[in-house]
């Protein structure tokens, strides 16, 4: 409910700096930057996995925003229509660039080999808390197919109806790529993390018992 | 449950195709049976849920002042702006360079920069024992040469956290309290950073987002200073 107080007002101000911004006032164009950047830099930043890319392209989802805000007419929130632009650019950018981004169901068959899951004495296991540096490194290290539909799932909140009309694809196939994804970063995390357990059998009392 | 078994059964193999659906939320009664009796599957549960926790824990990240620094003359060239807009942006121009804090700031972050830029035939008296030995990472090497010389730097930052604890009672309650969480992220990106490099001091990626980390504290820093006095 508090959540909801504080979320009106805010809501508010937003709707008053879109109206501002489409009258040419540089203030609100500063404010909905602000307000902003971070959210869109963030994406853009885990999608390309590189920080110089990530930049060039918050300014150019900004900028394209800006062009196109009067013709913003309220209908859905300003942050969705804003987050969905972004997501093009760097869909659009990738595509440029001639990665497998344009349609999950075109995608290069070597990225489908199966995730191997080691059974027995090599079985390693993660600490049950993972770093978020190597975390953020292992989705970098991530194919881009497999990346992109991971960051709009799992960091992003995107519903896995929502990733296929984004990358045009079948749902069946978003929630493949997915499943690949999540078991790929285990895979690589497991590999690459210092602190680890080793694979013995886990017994009730070493589970963790949060969920 | 049968924990001497080295072999993936058929139940696995549905375990593994139901459980994102089970982990989505959606009811799935042969996983939580099938996790009662795999201590294999139990693990890959285990870490996929560790792993998703990490994933929502993810915190936002700060783009640099450049890019709205692009953006805005980009916009200006368009005339996206107003006059009365353009104007004012003018004599704020002129205004920023008349505050001494923000100035520090900038100039710190301009030598800063300059010396990075600068030809590493003469590198900085670096004392630190835990150099990387490769010669093929000009990244951790930059880093950390500005971790053992850019004290200017962390200096500079802890004269401009004075400044903005001395005035941020002045700013509105939500600006404070956007400003207050930038600090709060960058603080635990900086904490984390030192950590990573505690257990790997070889780590590049730890590096070069604690440089990050450091030159964007400063960068928030000063734009908070800046709303302050009165823009």
């Amino acid at each position: 409910m508090s959540q909801q107080k504080t979320a009106a007002p805010k809501a508010a101000s937003e709707t008053q700096l879109v109206a501002r911004a489409q009258r040419g006032d540089e203030e609100a164009f500063t404010a909905l930057f602000e307000m902003h950047k971070r959210r869109v830099y963030s994406l853009c930043l885990r999608m390309t996995g590189n920080t110089a890319e990530a930049e060039d392209l918050t300014q150019e989802a900004f900028l394209q925003l800006f062009r196109k805000i009067s013709t913003f007419r309220g209908e859905s929130a300003f942050s969705t229509w804003l987050h969905r632009l972004a997501v093009n650019v760097v869909l659009m950018h990738l595509r440029k660039k001639g990665l497998q981004q344009v349609s999950l169901d075109e995608v290069d068959t070597s990225q489908d080999e199966p995730v191997k899951r080691d059974y027995g004495d090599n079985d390693r296991r993660l600490m049950g808390s993972v770093d978020r540096i190597s975390l953020t490194r292992a989705i970098a290290e991530l194919p881009p197919g497999y990346r992109t539909v991971f960051v709009l799932h799992d960091v992003e909140g995107y519903e896995h109806n929502e990733v296929a009309e984004i990358m045009k694809c079948s749902v069946g196939n978003s929630k493949s790529q997915l499943h690949k994804a999540r078991m790929k970063l285990r895979d690589w995390l497991r590999r690459n993390e210092g602190p680890m357990t080793p694979g013995e059998p886990v017994t009730s009392d070493q589970a963790p018992t949060e969920r | 449950m049968d924990e001497t078994r080295r072999y993936r059964t058929a139940e696995c193999d549905r375990f593994e195709l139901e459980l994102d659906a089970y982990m989505d939320g959606e009811i799935r009664p042969s996983v939580p049976a099938h996790l009662r009796e795999c201590v294999f599957c139990k693990v890959v549960f285990e870490d996929l849920t560790a792993l998703r926790t990490a994933t929502r824990e993810l915190p936002l990240e700060e783009p640099s002042l450049v890019v709205w620094a692009n953006i805005r003359a980009q916009l200006s060239r368009e005339g996206a702006f107003a006059e009365k807009a353009g104007a004012w942006s003018w004599f704020w121009q002129l205004d920023f360079l008349r505050r001494p804090v923000p100035v520090a700031a900038f100039a710190c972050m301009l030598a800063l920069g300059c010396w990075l830029t600068a030809p590493q035939n003469n590198p900085q008296p670096i004392t630190t024992a835990s150099l990387p030995t490769s010669a093929g990472e000009p990244t951790v090497v930059r880093s950390m040469a500005f971790l053992a010389g850019g004290e200017g730097l962390e200096k500079a930052i802890r004269e401009l956290e004075k400044a903005f604890k001395a005035r941020e009672a002045t700013l509105a309650p939500d600006v404070k309290a956007t400003y207050e969480n930038s600090l709060s992220s960058l603080d635990t990106s900086i904490r984390e950073c030192n950590d990573s490099l505690q257990r790997e001091p070889g780590n590049s990626l730890a590096h070069e987002y604690l440089f990050a980390a450091y030159s964007q504290k400063a960068e928030v820093l000063s734009s908070a200073l800046e709303i302050d006095q009165g823009r």
